[in-house]
C-alpha cells in the first residue's frame, strides 16, 4: 500500500545545516530554524511544516530514505517523520501500526521503538530507566531582585526529583560563565529590573557571558522562565537576553521561553512541569528524546502535576553552600560607657547564610547584647555598611563578599554612616525622618479630567509616563539611600539624597497641581536642597539605588541652576566650568576660581590657600621656584610658583569641533 | 615598539595646577616601558560638573575622546580618577542608550568625521600597574622602596562597578597591593573610598572641607604617615586646602599628601631627590 510520508521539524533546531547537506531539495535551514521547502509538500507551504503537518510529495516520498538519512544527521533529533498508509493507518514500522485518529510522529534514530502493540508504559518504562541511568543533574540558575525567581526554582526543585533529576540551585551570582561548560541541563528563571536591567545577582553574569571570551555550550540543554511586568516597556528584557545568549552559545533549547506577568505563580509551574519534563528527557551525553516526553510527563502524575501547577505550599529548599572560615568585625558601641571599637568572630559559616542571619546566630550564640535592626529581608530599616557597601542585609549572602572563590570571607559590619548609632549596629533614622516630614512631601493634585472605566471615574496617565516615574523611584531603602552620600554626615542641614529624590520625583508627576509643585521645587531649590550635596558620584557609586537617585539629583539641579540663571556660587561654578572648557577645550583653573569666588579669591590670602599654593610642594619636597610663571602676573590672581594653575591654557588640536559641539549641544555656552 | 601602548589622557588638572603627575608619568611611562600616545584633540571630560549645566554636551565631548582613541585603536589610560569615574559613566550611557548613541554620533560624523563604537576601554593608572603590568614587575623595578605607612586614597568617583577594573568598588584593594610590592605599609580606613567634595570645592567648601578633613584625620588615626590619592582633582582639597580643613574642622590634618604617579615613580626610581626630601619630611618633621 503506497503511504504518506510527513516531516516536520520540532523545536529546538540548532541550524547546522546537516539535513539540507543531506537533502536540499526538501530541507532549507534559516537563521532560526529549518523550513520543509514548499516545493516539496503537498500543500506547498514554507515552514517548518509543524502545525500543518502536510505531507510530501510523492516524488520526495519515494525517497523516504534520504530523508530518513537526514533526519539521522540532526544531532538534536528535531526532524519528524510520520509514515501514513492511505486509509489512515500509520504504516508499521517493524510490525504494528499507531492508532488511526491521531499519527504517532517517529523520531528518526529511534524509529525501532517498541510498537503500539505492547503497552505503552511498560515500554517506556523500560527506555526511561535507561534513560535515568548516569548523570541526572540539572542547574537552576536564577536571576533574582526581589525573591520571586526563588520561589519558583524551589517549586522545580521540589518537584525535580520525581523526574528522576538531582536539582541544584545557583543563584548567578554564585557561578563564573565558565562553570556553565559541561552542564547538560539547565532552566534559567530570571527576573527584569527597571527598564530592561538584568536583576543585581546577574548584572556580573551577564557582563561575563556578554565578553568575547564567554565559552560555547554545544552540549547544554536549556529553558527560560523569565519573570518581568507588563508595566514595563521591556517586558522579561533579562529572560529574553538570556534566552538569546544560550543560543547563540550553541546551547539546545528544549522548549520555548516562557514570559510571566505579576501573575507568574499561576503562569510558571504548568512551564516549569513541562520543561522538567523536557530536562528529564535529556540523557547521559546529552541526547534528546522526544519519544521519552510523554512518559515523563506520566511520571509526575496528576497528583503532582496539580500539586506543582497550583502552587502547593511545602518547604522551601534550603539554597545551600559549604561553609567557609569567615572573620567577622562587627561594630560595637555601649552609650552607657560610651565606648566603641569592632568585636572580630572567627568561625565556620555556611557561606549561602545572608548577613541578617549572621548576626542574628552571633546573637543568639555569642553575645546576646549584639544590638541591630531586625526585620524582614527587605526591610528597608535594617540597612547596614558590610566591608564599604551599603546594603540590606537579609538581601545579601555572606559569600558576595568573599574575595575569589576560595577566598576567605572578612566582613567588616559597620553601622550606617549618616545616622546618630543607638547602640552596636542599630542606628537612628531621625536625620532622614526629620527632613522628609519638614520637606511636607505629600501630593497636592491638580483637578484633571478622568476616564470613564468599569470601576468609575479615574484619572490616567500614559504608560511611558507611568513606567518612567515609577522607575525614577525604584528605590529599595530611603534609609539606605539617605546615608549613600558622603555629603550627609558633614552636614546635618541638607535634606539628602533620598528626600530630595523623592520631591523630585513627585514635582515631575504630571498629576500634581502647580501649587503642589511650587512647593516641593521650592524646598528642592533651597540652600539646604540640592544645591548643598557635595558630590553625587558618591551617591551614584551606590549601585542601582544609587544610579537612580543620582539621575534625580543631576535633573534636580540642572533645573536649579537654569531657573536661578546660573546665579550665586553654584551658578558661577557651572557657568564658568562649562564656559572656560569651550575656550579652549579643557578646563582653566584661574577662570574658574576668579568667576566663581570673585572677591572670595582675597580670603584665599588671609586663609593660607594662596601663599601655601605660591610655595608649593614644601609638604613633598618639591622645588618651591617651579617656574617663572609668578613674575609675570599681577597681585591678587593666582599664580604659579608649585602647584599653580595656568594663567592661559593653549586650545586643544581641533579645537573648532569642541566649540562646533557645543554650539550644537548647547547654545547658552 | 613599547611593550604597552594606550590613547593617554592626562585629565585638564594634570596639565595645570598638579604638572607634578605629568612628570612623574613620563617617569613611570620611562621605566615600564609604556607608550602614552597622546589624544592632543581632547577636551576636558566635565568632571561631574558640566552634566549640572547638560548631561548630553559633556557626553558628547566625551564621546568625541573615546572615538579619538578608538581610531588608534587603544584602550585610554588616566592618571585622573574623577576623569576615569566621569568618562565611564559617560562610557555606560553612550552603550546603554542607542537612541542617545546615534544622537551623539550624528553630530560627531558632521563635525569631526568620527564615530563611537564603543571598543575601547577607559582604564586608570592604578588599574594598569595591577591588571595589565603586574606587580610582579613593579616588584621587579623597585629601586627605592617607600618605607613608611602609607593611606591609599580612592575618591569616590572611580569606585563604582565598571570604573574600578577587577578591583572590588566597596573595598577595594588594588591600592593596597601596590603600596604593599613598592615598599610600604598599606593603612587601611574606610575614608579612601570617600567623596573630599572636590566638585564643590568653590561652591559648598564649608562641607568640602568637613569632608576633606574626615578623611585625613582618619587615614592619620589608623597610623598613615603620608597619603597617596589617585585622584589630582582630590590632591586640591587634600594638599592646599589642608590647613582650611583643619580650621573648619577643628581636627588635625597635617599629613604629607602625593599622589599615586608619584609614588609609584620615586620607588621605581625617578627623581631620587623629591623622594628623599619626602623621607625627611615624613621622618625628621613627622606630623
Amino acid at each position: 500500500m503506497a503511504a504518506v510520508v510527513k516531516v516536520w521539524i520540532d523545536e529546538g533546531c540548532i541550524t547546522c545545516d546537516a539535513c539540507e547537506d543531506t537533502f536540499p531539495e526538501v530541507f532549507h535551514v534559516t537563521d532560526d530554524t529549518c523550513f520543509i521547502r514548499a516545493e516539496a509538500r503537498v500543500d506547498g507551504g514554507y515552514d517548518e511544516n509543524r502545525d500543518s503537518k502536510s505531507a510530501v510529495t510523492s516524488e520526495f516520498a519515494a525517497q523516504l530514505e534520504i530523508i530518513e538519512e537526514a533526519a539521522d544527521e540532526c544531532p538534536v533529533d528535531v526532524i519528524i517523520i510520520a509514515v501514513e498508509t492511505e486509509g489512515g493507518e500509520a504504516e508499521p514500522a517493524e510490525e504494528s501500526a499507531a492508532e488511526a485518529e491521531e499519527i504517532e510522529p517517529t523520531v528518526v534514530g529511534e524509529a525501532e521503538a517498541p510498537a503500539a502493540a505492547e503497552p505503552v508504559a511498560s515500554a517506556a518504562s523500560g527506555g526511561l530507566e535507561e534513560l535515568m541511568q548516569g548523570e541526572r543533574d540539572l542547574l537552576l540558575l536564577i536571576g533574582s531582585q526581589s525573591g520571586n525567581s526563588e520561589a519558583v526554582a524551589a517549586d522545580a526543585a521540589k518537584a525535580a526529583p520525581t523526574y528522576g533529576l538531582t536539582a541544584r540551585i545557583k543563584m548567578m551570582d554564585e557561578i563564573a560563565i565558565g562553570d556553565l561548560v559541561g552542564v547538560r541541563r539547565v532552566i534559567i528563571i530570571c527576573s527584569t529590573w527597571g527598564e530592561g536591567d538584568m536583576p543585581d545577582t546577574a548584572e556580573d553574569l551577564w557582563q561575563a557571558a556578554s565578553s568575547s571570551a564567554a565559552p560555547k555550550l554545544p552540549g547544554t540543554s536549556f529553558g527560560v522562565c523569565s519573570l518581568g511586568d507588563t508595566a514595563y516597556e521591556f517586558y522579561c528584557q533579562s529572560g529574553k537576553d538570556w534566552d538569546g545568549w544560550f543560543e547563540k552559545a550553541g546551547a539546545t533549547r528544549l522548549l520555548d521561553r516562557i514570559d510571566c506577568d505579576l501573575d507568574y505563580e499561576e503562569t510558571s509551574p504548568p512551564w516549569i512541569a513541562e520543561a522538567l519534563a523536557h530536562v528529564a528527557a535529556v540523557d547521559e551525553a546529552g541526547n534528546f528524546h522526544a519519544d521519552a516526553l510523554d512518559d515523563l510527563r506520566a511520571l509526575a502524575g496528576p497528583e503532582e502535576s496539580s500539586r506543582v501547577a497550583a502552587g502547593a505550599a511545602f518547604d522551601i529548599p534550603q539554597l545551600t553552600q559549604a561553609e567557609r572560615q569567615a572573620t567577622v568585625r562587627v561594630f560595637r558601641y555601649d552609650p552607657v560607657t560610651g565606648e566603641s571599637g569592632h568585636d572580630v568572630w572567627q568561625c565556620a559559616l555556611p557561606a549561602h547564610m545572608s548577613v541578617l542571619e549572621t548576626l542574628r546566630l552571633l546573637k543568639g550564640t555569642q553575645d546576646g547584647s549584639l544590638t541591630f535592626r531586625d526585620g524582614a529581608p527587605d526591610d528597608p530599616t535594617t540597612g547596614l555598611l558590610v566591608n564599604g557597601r551599603l546594603v540590606l542585609p537579609g538581601r545579601v549572602s555572606i559569600s558576595q563578599f568573599a574575595r575569589g572563590d576560595e577566598g576567605a570571607l572578612n566582613l567588616r559590619i559597620d553601622p550606617l554612616p549618616a545616622y546618630d548609632v543607638i547602640r552596636d549596629l542599630a542606628v537612628d533614622h531621625d536625620s532622614y525622618q526629620r527632613h522628609l516630614a519638614a520637606s511636607r512631601p505629600w501630593f497636592r493634585g491638580a483637578t484633571r479630567d478622568g476616564a470613564q472605566l468599569d470601576q468609575g471615574v479615574m484619572g490616567m496617565m500614559d504608560a511611558p509616563t507611568a513606567a518612567n516615574l515609577h522607575a525614577a523611584q525604584d528605590i529599595a531603602s530611603n534609609q539606605l539611600l539617605h546615608s549613600a552620600s558622603d555629603t550627609v554626615p558633614h552636614n546635618r542641614e541638607y535634606i539628602g539624597p533620598a528626600v530630595l529624590s523623592r520631591l523630585w520625583n513627585r514635582s515631575q508627576d504630571p498629576r500634581i497641581s502647580d501649587a503642589g509643585r511650587a512647593a516641593l521645587l521650592a524646598v528642592i531649590q533651597g540652600a539646604d536642597g540640592v544645591k548643598a550635596e557635595a558630590d553625587i558620584s558618591s551617591v551614584n557609586r551606590q549601585g542601582r539605588m544609587g544610579a537612580v537617585a543620582s539621575a534625580n539629583l543631576y535633573a534636580a539641579k540642572r533645573a536649579t541652576l537654569q531657573e536661578q540663571h546660573f546665579t550665586g556660587r553654584h551658578g558661577a561654578h557651572v557657568w564658568f566650568f562649562t564656559q572656560t572648557v569651550k575656550l579652549s577645550g579643557t578646563l582653566n583653573e584661574t577662570v574658574l576660581a576668579g568667576g566663581t569666588l570673585k572677591m572670595g579669591m582675597l580670603r584665599n590670602l588671609y586663609r593660607g590657600i594662596l601663599p601655601r599654593m605660591l610655595l608649593g610642594f614644601t609638604r613633598t619636597g618639591g622645588p618651591i621656584m617651579r617656574d617663572k610663571q609668578s613674575f609675570l602676573i599681577g597681585a591678587g590672581i593666582p599664580v604659579s610658583i608649585g602647584k599653580m594653575p595656568k594663567l592661559v591654557n593653549s586650545p586643544v588640536e581641533d579645537h573648532h569641533e569642541v566649540v562646533a559641539l557645543y554650539n550644537a549641544m548647547d547654545g547658552r555656552f | 615598539m613599547a611593550k604597552h601602548r594606550y590613547a593617554y589622557f592626562p585629565g585638564c588638572v594634570t596639565s595645570g595646577s598638579a604638572r607634578e603627575v605629568q612628570d612623574a608619568m613620563d617617569g613611570i611611562a620611562r621605566i615600564l616601558d609604556i607608550e602614552l600616545l597622546p589624544l592632543n584633540g581632547a577636551s576636558c571630560c566635565g568632571a561631574g560638573v558640566m552634566k549640572q549645566a547638560n548631561a548630553k554636551l559633556q557626553i558628547s565631548l566625551n564621546a568625541r575622546t573615546f572615538a579619538m582613541a578608538e581610531a588608534e585603536g587603544l584602550d585610554v589610560l588616566t592618571p585622573c580618577a574623577s576623569c576615569q569615574g566621569n568618562m565611564v559613566e559617560d562610557f555606560v550611557s553612550l552603550t546603554d542608550d542607542e537612541q542617545l548613541r546615534e544622537e551623539v554620533n550624528e553630530q560627531l560624523e558632521k563635525i569631526c568625521g568620527l564615530r563611537f563604537e564603543g571598543t575601547m576601554r577607559m582604564r586608570h593608572l592604578l588599574q594598569v600597574l595591577v591588571e595589565d603590568i603586574g606587580l610582579d614587575v613593579l616588584a621587579d623595578k623597585l629601586l627605592n622602596p617607600i618605607d613608611f605607612p602609607v593611606a591609599g586614597y580612592y575618591g569616590a568617583p572611580m569606585q563604582q562597578e565598571g570604573a574600578c577594573g577587577d578591583d572590588d568598588a566597596y573595598d577595594p584593594q588594588y591600592f593596597e597591593q601596590v603600596i604593599e610590592v613598592l615598599g610600604g605599609a598599606p593603612v587601611e580606613y574606610e575614608g579612601r573610598t570617600q567623596s573630599v567634595g572636590f566638585p564643590s570645592l568653590l561652591s559648598e567648601e564649608e562641607s568640602a572641607m568637613k569632608m576633606t578633613a574626615a578623611v585625613l584625620t582618619e587615614a592619620k588615626k589608623e597610623g598613615a604617615k603620608i597619603m597617596a590619592t589617585a585622584c589630582p582633582l582630590s590632591h586640591l582639597n587634600l594638599d592646599v586646602y589642608q590647613v582650611e580643613a583643619a580650621r573648619v574642622s577643628g581636627q588635625d590634618t597635617d599629613l604629607p599628601v602625593i599622589h599615586l604617579p608619584e609614588l609609584v615613580a620615586w620607588a621605581l626610581g625617578h627623581d631620587k631627590s623629591r623622594l628623599a626630601q619626602l623621607r625627611t619630611r615624613v621622618l625628621v618633621m613627622g606630623d
